[in-house]
């Protein structure tokens, strides 16, 4: 794929061979002269993921002040899960923060009154001790101040670093900051960002779906959630970020664990360049690049042909079965020269993003009885179900795939069963079946959802895809569970 | 006994039986220290400590005695600008904090003030970590005191209502509470130590001083007071008085 950036590559090629023969020197750094003159001052624009701040115009070093506040607050981890999570700015991850290299940064952490607990920030890309760590803790109520500059260039994370460390991060509080060359960075079409982590959940508390941190599964490294910008489905779906063909893409992706390593991945894409770990060092041609956890990493490619591109932890079991899925779908003309549609070879492996069995009957672990949907609450929640779950074989549009995935799209199959297709959904369908007049004989696993969420996934498609317009309700789910389980 | 210091000792002691909250008395015993420190377990004497927390209607008495504590009197050298903000004026109390209900935006020294008024003291690190190591009563469960913090961090379920063993209520899961030596912790992090392994409450340095690098909850705990200063107020900072035996 032919990359955009020939020149930046270029220079950095050139760049390399000369430093090559200054091995033992320290690089010299632009930013690393206090002497350069800081101009004037401004309030750094923050954004919440996908979104990122715009380039910076002028030409010199400014003091740049950042207000960013903690808020502790109870929000959607996925369908039917709620998490108390703990941010920087509202939302999970931290909101972006793009600064120039030689910039005077004056941080201003404000910890709301509501909140529980005392919180710092560690930015990795301030020189000093604890990252501003030790100059940031404050109680609940308190603002903190200190200043630094920002000596090198590169794609940074930040966390609290507040006792106990693991928890506060695990709990959501990891942000990007972007400390660009003062001439900044070749433009793109579209720059976005994202952001993964890890969720370690304990049993389902209260009818709202609450869950809170467990300790144990953290220690043993075990979540239950791997999630892209905070949520399942964050950036996927009716989120996803969006595109037109031929346009280039940067992505600013950070990890901030707290566990584990991103094989970070784009479905359908190769990145023309990578800025390994957020650095200098830039490699070509990328299929997948490592993200350490409280890492980063900056790719960049053109959208060369129209569809969606599924960016997922390639450690694949995070991405379809814990959620560490996020989408750019890219609009435009196709380019059978690039790529010719259908081939059965590019299509994934069956799998939903709820755990799966194809022997063994298990019961749900939570039997909350939630009070039933309206028609509009279950379309909704059973199209991100649905993109989780069954997208990846079905199809978005429903049509499946002739031959291989059955369609649902006005499926004679599915109409005609009595259990309006409640029995595929939780144990599975296995052998020969003939839907719309075409035979297939194929495996698709039992998904293990709740109740509630079987219901608005059926729903989902059985309104949406030109069915008959059932609406399921959580109890013919139990119904069908208790005759046939 | 002189005729003076006796009737000082009966105005004391009217004083303290004028306030509503009983006190327990708490027997000799010991309790594991989450800060590694040079022994393994701290002995902690016999004494006596408040049964609850000390509530907005306890703390307007000492105000109405006390003006000097009053929020438009109170010198901002000892409380910041949210002393006693929960309260409408100094005589009225938002709905929003019931009389009731343990005060909260009180400044180290007005709780240590209040607590002397009434010829007590606040209790010190180890007393409080003694007591509210003690189990919810009738239970055995070790792990119930991580579950009370964890539901009220967590969701801010502030229901919950509990005695202890000792018969001491709501030591997790109402308020955070202020101790005599809240900064015994913090003050080892200062940073003229900065050369040696740093004993705060950050990054590395906290799970190289905890005695159970896994104990999130009393983590929580210690990280909330080294974040304080004496003329801090939060809103959900109260405290309880203790008196020697």
């Amino acid at each position: 794929m032919k990359t955009t950036f020939n020149y930046t590559i270029r220079f950095i090629l050139v760049f390399s061979f000369v430093t090559a023969f200054s091995a033992c020197q320290k690089k010299e750094k632009a930013g690393e002269d206090l002497n350069t003159e800081i101009i004037g001052e401004t309030n750094a624009i923050l954004t919440h993921a996908p979104e990122v701040p715009p380039h910076i115009t002028a030409k010199h070093n400014t003091k740049v002040i950042v207000n960013l506040e903690v808020i502790e607050k109870t929000m959607r981890l996925a369908d039917g899960v709620n998490y108390t999570f703990w941010t920087f700015g509202g939302k999970v991850p931290g909101s972006f923060i793009r600064i120039r290299q030689g910039d005077l940064v004056e941080f201003h952490l404000h910890n709301h009154p509501d909140n529980m607990l005392p919180h710092n920030i560690d930015l990795h890309a301030v020189t000093g001790p604890g990252g501003g760590a030790e100059a940031s803790l404050i109680a609940p109520g308190k603002s903190a101040q200190f200043s630094f500059r920002a000596l090198n260039q590169g794609l940074y994370v930040y966390h609290c670093a507040t006792a106990p460390v693991g928890m506060h991060i695990a709990n959501g509080m990891y942000g990007l900051i972007l400390v660009e060359p003062l001439e900044g960075l070749p433009p793109v079409d579209h720059e976005f960002y994202l952001m993964q982590g890890e969720f370690y959940t304990s049993k389902q508390q209260d009818a709202n779906g609450h869950r809170d941190f467990d300790m144990q599964k953290a220690l043993d490294e075990n979540p239950d959630f791997v999630v892209i910008n905070g949520a399942v489905g964050a950036s996927a779906g009716e989120n996803a970020m969006r595109v037109k063909v031929g346009e280039t893409v940067r992505l600013f992706v950070g990890n901030g664990g707290p566990n584990l390593v991103s094989s970070f991945h784009a479905i359908g894409e190769i990145f023309d360049q990578v800025a390994i770990e957020g650095g200098s060092l830039i490699n070509e041609n990328v299929q997948t690049t490592l993200i350490p956890a409280g890492g980063s990493s900056i790719v960049e490619f053109k959208c060369d042909v129209p569809g969606t591109l599924h960016l997922v932890d390639h450690s694949i079991f995070r991405a379809f079965n814990k959620g560490a899925l996020a989408q750019i779908k890219v609009e435009g003309a196709e380019n059978h020269q690039v790529y010719t549609g259908k081939q059965r070879e590019d299509v994934y492996l069956p799998e939903g993003s709820a755990v799966q069995h194809i022997t063994t009957k298990e019961t749900a672990d939570v039997a909350v009885v939630l009070p039933e949907k309206t028609l509009e609450e279950r379309l909704s929640e059973g199209q991100t179900l649905f993109n989780q779950n069954c997208m990846a074989c079905h199809m978005e549009n429903g049509k499946g795939i002739a031959g291989t995935f059955p369609p649902l799209e006005n499926s004679d199959f599915l109409q005609a069963r009595n259990d309006k297709g409640i029995g595929i959904v939780l144990h599975g369908l296995q052998g020969e079946i003939t839907v719309n007049g075409t035979k297939y004989n194929n495996i698709m696993p039992a998904v293990k959802l709740s109740d509630d969420q079987v219901a608005s996934v059926l729903t989902y498609i059985h309104n949406k895809f030109n069915n008959d317009k059932v609406l399921v309700k959580a109890s013919d789910v139990a119904d069908w569970r208790s005759k046939n389980d | 006994m002189h005729a003076s210091t006796f009737l000082v000792a009966i105005f004391i002691t009217l004083q303290a039986f004028s306030q509503e909250n009983t006190m327990v008395l708490v027997p000799d015993g010991t309790y594991k220290p989450f800060i590694k420190g040079d022994s393994k377990q701290i002995s902690v004497a016999s004494f006596f400590i408040d049964e609850k927390q000390v509530s907005n209607a306890d703390f307007r008495k000492f105000v109405k005695e006390n003006p000097q504590w009053s929020k438009e009197n109170a010198r901002k050298l000892f409380v910041d600008s949210d002393y006693l903000s929960q309260w409408e004026s100094d005589s009225t109390v938002s709905k929003k904090s019931a009389s009731g209900a343990p005060v909260v935006n009180v400044s180290w020294f007005a709780a240590k003030a209040y607590c002397e008024w009434t010829d007590r003291r606040l209790p010190t690190l180890d007393e409080w970590e003694y007591v509210a190591a003690s189990l919810p009563y009738n239970s055995t469960d070790t792990n119930s005191i991580k579950k009370l913090i964890a539901d009220w961090y967590s969701r801010n379920d502030t229901k919950s209502n509990y005695k202890n063993a000792m018969g001491v209520w709501n030591m997790h899961g109402k308020v955070w509470e202020w101790v005599y030596d809240f900064d015994r912790i913090q003050s080892n992090s200062d940073s003229r130590n900065k050369e040696e392994v740093p004993a705060g409450f950050f990054c590395g340095s906290a799970s190289l001083n905890a005695s159970d690098a896994s104990d999130y909850t009393s983590f929580v705990r210690y990280a909330f007071r080294s974040s304080l200063k004496g003329n801090y107020t939060v809103r959900n900072l109260g405290f309880r008085c203790a008196k020697s035996k």
